[in-house]
């Protein structure tokens, strides 16, 4: 019985994933091209690929490495680029109650900006364990599999492929069309469009910290338009 | 320490600074626990981090806010597409297509 509803979860959790997925495709090829051209080889580069497993913090970090920066320069920069994650990490642990410590530290390290967003709600509401964990493994583990396969493709075509095509465009897309059915609700529309305006006027912060000011500032928005749009409502 | 060992122990510890942060409440979850307040507010990071993430690269050229370029026109495609059909491929291949036939158009 437990293993069926893990499989109903998981079979959920990858069919409503599978379209949104097509967006890592590029961001992976990408970074594999970067890596490359930072002046990594193709065993250094999956090797990154498959420790750090994060587009934003490897290509935020490989600058850095091309030009030999101290490690602790780069440890700071690939935390300011993950602090989201800690939001993120916070905003969806109920969805894990019920599971075991080894577990969670697996979960934690498959957790991905589209994958939580994708899951987070019905991790949320759903009662049981076993269809959570499906439900957030069989997302997770594609987003694992087309991140190093990917990669891998980008490693090997990087010089290849005309820049000008702007693969990686397809990214900017799919965190679109995620936040679409988000967007329908007002105080929602109101924390991504404070934090849209936010990151693109601190666009000039260092370390990409206007990123996470405009995340900042967007949950504090729409926190205050709720409150706003419960008093109006009330009597 | 050679340059290799370097590099690869670079790569760890920056493997560890995505990991904890990603970890950090999913393993402490039965331990810790946020306020309710907090919690609420946390519904909008989802929607505040995606806008966060892509407004800058639609709404920006080369450091200067542009909101007339064909990253733009390529997003607010895929946006009708999404809205106006199920089919979930759809604002991929209009985005993509508005994007190019419009740098093809303008020769930029």
């Amino acid at each position: 019985m437990s293993v069926s509803s893990f499989r109903a979860g998981a079979r959920e959790g990858f069919i409503g994933f599978l379209p949104l997925s097509v967006g890592l495709i590029p961001w992976a090829m990408v970074t594999g091209m970067a890596m490359i051209s930072t002046g990594l080889t193709p065993l250094q580069a999956m090797g990154m690929n498959v420790i750090v497993f994060a587009g934003t913090a490897q290509l935020g970090t490989l600058p850095l490495i091309a030009v030999g920066a101290p490690l602790w320069l780069m440890v700071l920069t690939a935390l300011a680029l993950n602090l989201r994650f800690v939001i993120f990490s916070a905003a969806i642990a109920e969805g894990f109650r019920g599971v075991g410590t080894p577990t969670r530290w697996a979960c934690g390290h498959l957790l991905t900006d589209g994958v939580f967003a994708h899951c987070m709600e019905k991790m949320l509401k759903v009662e049981d364990t076993r269809w959570r964990l499906g439900y957030f493994l069989a997302p997770s583990l594609w987003s694992w599999l087309l991140w190093q396969v990917f990669a891998l493709v980008g490693v090997f075509a990087a010089g290849s492929i005309p820049k000008h095509w702007s693969l990686e465009f397809m990214a900017s897309i799919a965190l679109l069309v995620l936040l679409i059915p988000m967007a329908k609700q007002r105080p929602m529309l109101v924390a991504a469009m404070v934090g849209g305006a936010t990151s693109v006027i601190l666009r000039g912060m260092p370390l990409r910290l206007g990123l996470i000011v405009g995340i900042v500032a967007g949950i504090g928005a729409g926190f205050a338009a709720e409150h706003w749009h419960a008093r109006k409502e009330a009597p | 320490m050679s340059q290799d060992a370097t590099l690869w122990f670079a790569f760890v510890l920056i493997g560890l600074a995505t990991t904890l942060p990603r970890a950090s409440f999913i393993v402490l979850g039965n331990r810790v626990s946020l306020p309710p307040v907090v919690q609420r507010a946390l519904r909008y990071a989802p929607a505040a981090a995606l806008a966060a993430i892509v407004a800058p690269d639609v709404l920006v050229v080369a450091g200067n806010f542009a909101p007339l370029n064909p990253k733009l026109a390529g997003i607010i495609a895929a946006v009708a597409a999404a809205a106006l059909w199920r089919n979930p491929w759809l604002p991929f291949i209009a985005g993509m297509a508005v994007l190019l036939g419009l740098r093809a158009l303008t020769g930029a």
